[in-house]
């Protein structure tokens, strides 16, 4: 893969990530008050809903690409033996797939689960 | 020992050192760091959220699992947190458009034949201002947001 | 009036590690590092070592660290550095041979690698007999010709912060030329040229601190030239463009100046 294509992504991401990131400050703060923003109700109500939890999905998914591609570029910036080069690309790519999965399970959960 | 000297590379310090630089390289060490501290936050923050559905082993939203961390997070300290986490976040952000804009080539001048003192134009057009955006913006809305979690 | 020079000494071959020895120097208005340091070598110390030529900021051959700053020694006024003594040291980034001189064998190896030529690939033939003048016009010229103002002193590729980590990196003077000869008209080489930037370690790995362009001393801009490249590889091979990479700089935009503001 080109690395025009992953550059790309990281632009796309960023853009996005200064939308959705700007969005989740002010819904966190300012257009709601920030108690009633982290109460258990307020976040609920928020999972529960299509389309603002679609865009915690999507932030979430956009901000681990962006943040760990910069990390994949710092590392390979710093040592370039074959070795770990291929570690890197791999080991990175792992450790985001698992931690959209992990925030994604979480996202589902808070969607569609039993409230206890 | 006499290898690394004479290999003379400057290593890491050589990211982080913008002393005697230019302010696009400081703005360049500040993004660096701002982005490995929000990845850092971020990966700490999905950690924490997944507590609302009881964390890794619970199975829904939980207002008992979700109570027990808030405590740990909404004091003093975790507020201070967010607050240096927003001025990360904005500066990261506002400086990273900046970037967008100018790896792009908009935010330019034309090339044009350099003249004495033969002071480069890309360092001296609008992109220079908005690296000044970046931080006051950012300072701004740590301030605020400040004010906004602690009354 | 005597001024005090602080010189970084190192003789890889017998020392363990470098150290600064102090020369003082009768100055006289207008005298330069450079200056300072033949002083040094023909009265105080034959054996320093020190790269020079033209003294006249033409030839690149002196380019060094000054109190911290990648200077060309010739250019920098004694009087222009503050009180105390002046710190000269080599270029970093680069291994060192002796004392104020490296080793630019990497620098010139990596300029070479980008194919700092005009290529013509339409008739083969031209290549190496062309049948004629090439012409530009003036507008043409205007949009590239302060890149061809490089004298391959090496100072940006030294203060390049990913050239402290990277040898991989081409550097800030490899990457302006590659950009020297994308935007040439006259070039049919951009194909190749785009494939060689769009590496893991091409161009890419610049993220415009701007400290080449800062230090160069003859006002090339690299980092405009890598932005201005960095632009043009993302639309040769972008998902959208029909014809990816046969263009040359010139032709991807219709003008190349579009978009920047005067």
């Amino acid at each position: 893969m080109r690395e025009s294509s992953l550059m790309r992504l990281q632009y796309v991401t960023a853009v996005a990530a200064i939308v959705l990131v700007s969005l989740h400050l002010l819904m966190q703060g300012v257009l709601v008050p920030y108690g009633e923003a982290v109460s258990f109700q307020r976040v609920l109500s928020v999972y529960r809903s299509a389309v603002d939890a679609a865009l915690l999905e999507v932030l979430l998914l956009v901000v681990l690409a962006h943040g760990f591609n910069g990390l994949r570029i710092i590392l390979l910036e710093w040592r370039q033996e074959a070795a770990w080069t291929r570690g890197v690309n791999w080991g990175v790519l792992v450790v985001t797939l698992a931690l959209m999965g992990y925030g994604t399970r979480t996202v589902i959960l808070a969607a569609t689960g039993q409230v206890t | 020992m006499a290898d690394k000297a004479a290999a003379n590379r400057r290593g890491v310090a050589g990211w982080l050192d913008p002393l005697h630089f230019n302010i696009e390289r400081w703005a360049y060490v500040f993004q660096r760091v701002t982005g490995l501290a929000v990845l850092a936050y971020v990966v700490g923050h999905i950690g924490d959220t997944s507590f609302f559905v009881g964390g890794p082993f619970g199975e829904g939203p939980s207002s008992s699992s979700w109570a027990a961390d808030l405590g740990v997070t909404e004091n003093v300290l975790g507020h201070l947190v967010l607050v240096m986490v927003v001025l990360v976040v904005v500066y990261h952000g506002i400086n990273g458009a900046r970037l967008i804009l100018a790896e792009y080539g908009l935010i330019f001048a034309k090339p044009s034949r350099p003249e004495y003192p033969y002071r480069a134009k890309s360092l001296r057009t609008v992109q220079r201002h908005l690296i000044w955006v970046a931080i006051v913006v950012a300072i701004l809305a740590a301030l605020y947001s400040g004010g906004l979690m602690m009354g | 009036m005597e001024v005090s020079l602080r010189v970084k000494r190192f003789d890889p071959s017998v020392d363990v590690a470098p150290h600064y020895e102090r020369y003082d120097v009768p100055s006289r208005e207008g005298m330069t590092v450079l200056d300072a340091l033949i002083y040094v070598k023909d009265r105080l110390d034959h054996g320093l070592a020190v790269r020079f030529s033209c003294r006249m900021a033409s030839c690149g051959s002196c380019g060094m660290k000054v109190n911290g700053k990648p200077r060309l020694a010739c250019e920098t006024q004694l009087g222009d550095l503050g009180p105390g003594a002046a710190t000269v040291e080599p270029m970093d980034n680069f291994p060192v041979v002796r004392d104020l001189v490296v080793d630019l064998e990497s620098f010139f190896s990596r300029h070479t690698s980008l194919s700092p030529r005009l290529l013509r690939k339409r008739d083969e033939a031209e290549q190496e007999s062309p049948s004629g003048e090439y012409l530009m016009f003036p507008a043409e010229l205007e949009s590239m010709v302060q890149f061809t103002y490089c004298i391959k002193c090496g100072l940006c590729s030294s203060s390049c912060p990913t050239a402290s980590t990277d040898g991989s990196f081409p550097g800030p003077q490899a990457l302006a030329q590659a950009y020297r000869y994308l935007a040439d008209p006259r070039d049919e080489g951009g194909k190749e040229r785009v494939e060689a930037v769009d590496t893991a370690h091409g161009v890419w790995r610049c993220h415009f601190a701007g400290t080449c362009s800062a230090v160069c001393p003859k006002g090339v801009d690299p980092a405009l030239g890598i932005q201005l490249l960095k632009r043009h590889v993302m639309a040769a091979t972008s998902p959208l463009s029909r014809k990816k990479g046969e263009k040359t700089g010139a032709e991807v935009f219709k003008n190349p100046n579009a978009g920047l503001v005067g």
